[in-house]
């Protein structure tokens, strides 16, 4: 009679009595292996999806891409448009305007001494989610 | 008598209590291996930049990090900025590729990077790109 708690499987594994010694081989070294492995990768791989954005510096004290182009300032207090502040709505609508008259508008982003990278991102996300193609970070002494 | 037979099939080696942790470990192990990208550690701290532009992933160009107090690396090797700009001209005279990928830390100050980047272009690195990661702050 067969008993209920043996399955078929285990049934049939058992049928070959000299399989027991060879399965048996190194099972605790595998572990070991593949546990070493397990952390390695776990450790040594990172799962941060970059991106890339191109950066342009404008020629610094050049002058010659300065024609024509629409000066943005940021620092780590905001932004500025031309010489005054300004917020992000009212850089938003000028240079939608802009854009709008002339779609390939060459924007200068103007950074202020001590403005985190972070600061300067945001605005170009900013003016790169208007539609702006062409932004250049102005150098130093170049504006 | 149930007991005997069961203490015996698991009692040789206790190799069967094992194979289903050995099947997760398996399992996590090719997860990692698959999903995970193997990348050299910075040298330095580098608390990632994040845009919203969805910009295209980086390739395997040159690397040159920046941590947020000013010091500098050229593929995981610090070095002063002078020593930078020759390393990266001296490879582009070399016939490496003229572009670079720059990792900054979101507190570098911008003026600072800006001036290295105007070196790096004079050295001869035509295009550089900056690592963002996707999401807004």
């Amino acid at each position: 009679m067969r008993r209920p708690d043996i399955t078929p499987l285990e049934a049939g594994m058992r049928l070959g009595p000299r399989r027991r010694p060879r399965a048996s081989i190194g099972l605790t070294p595998l572990i070991d292996v593949v546990f070493i492995l397990l952390i390695f990768f776990m450790l040594a791989s990172s799962f941060l999806d970059w991106r890339t954005l191109r950066l342009d510096a404008a020629a610094a004290g050049g002058g010659g891409g300065m024609e024509g182009a629409l000066l943005v300032g940021v620092s780590s207090d905001g932004l500025r448009l031309g010489a005054r502040p300004a917020t992000a709505e009212e850089v938003s609508a000028r240079v939608t305007d802009l854009l709008a008259e002339r779609p390939a508008l060459r924007i200068l982003l103007r950074p202020a001494p001590g403005t985190p990278l972070q600061a300067t991102v945001d605005a170009l996300d900013l003016l790169g989610g208007l539609g702006a193609k062409d932004v250049a970070l102005a150098a130093p002494g170049g504006a | 008598m149930r007991l005997r037979r069961a203490r015996r099939r698991t009692g040789g080696t206790g190799d069967e209590g094992v194979l289903p942790l050995i099947n997760v470990v398996f399992l996590l192990l090719v997860f990692f291996m698959v999903a995970g990208r193997l990348t050299s550690a910075d040298p330095f701290d580098i608390r990632p930049t994040r845009s919203t532009l969805e910009g295209p992933a980086p390739e395997d160009e040159p690397i040159v990090q920046v941590a947020a107090d000013g010091r500098m690396a050229l593929d995981g090797q610090p070095m002063q900025a002078d020593a930078l700009v020759d390393a990266v001209a001296a490879r582009i005279a070399e016939g490496g590729v003229p572009k670079l990928r720059i990792k900054a830390d979101a507190g570098t100050d911008t003026l600072a990077l800006v001036a290295l980047l105007t070196r790096l272009r004079a050295a001869g690195a035509a295009e550089a790109r900056l690592m963002v990661e996707p999401g807004a702050e």
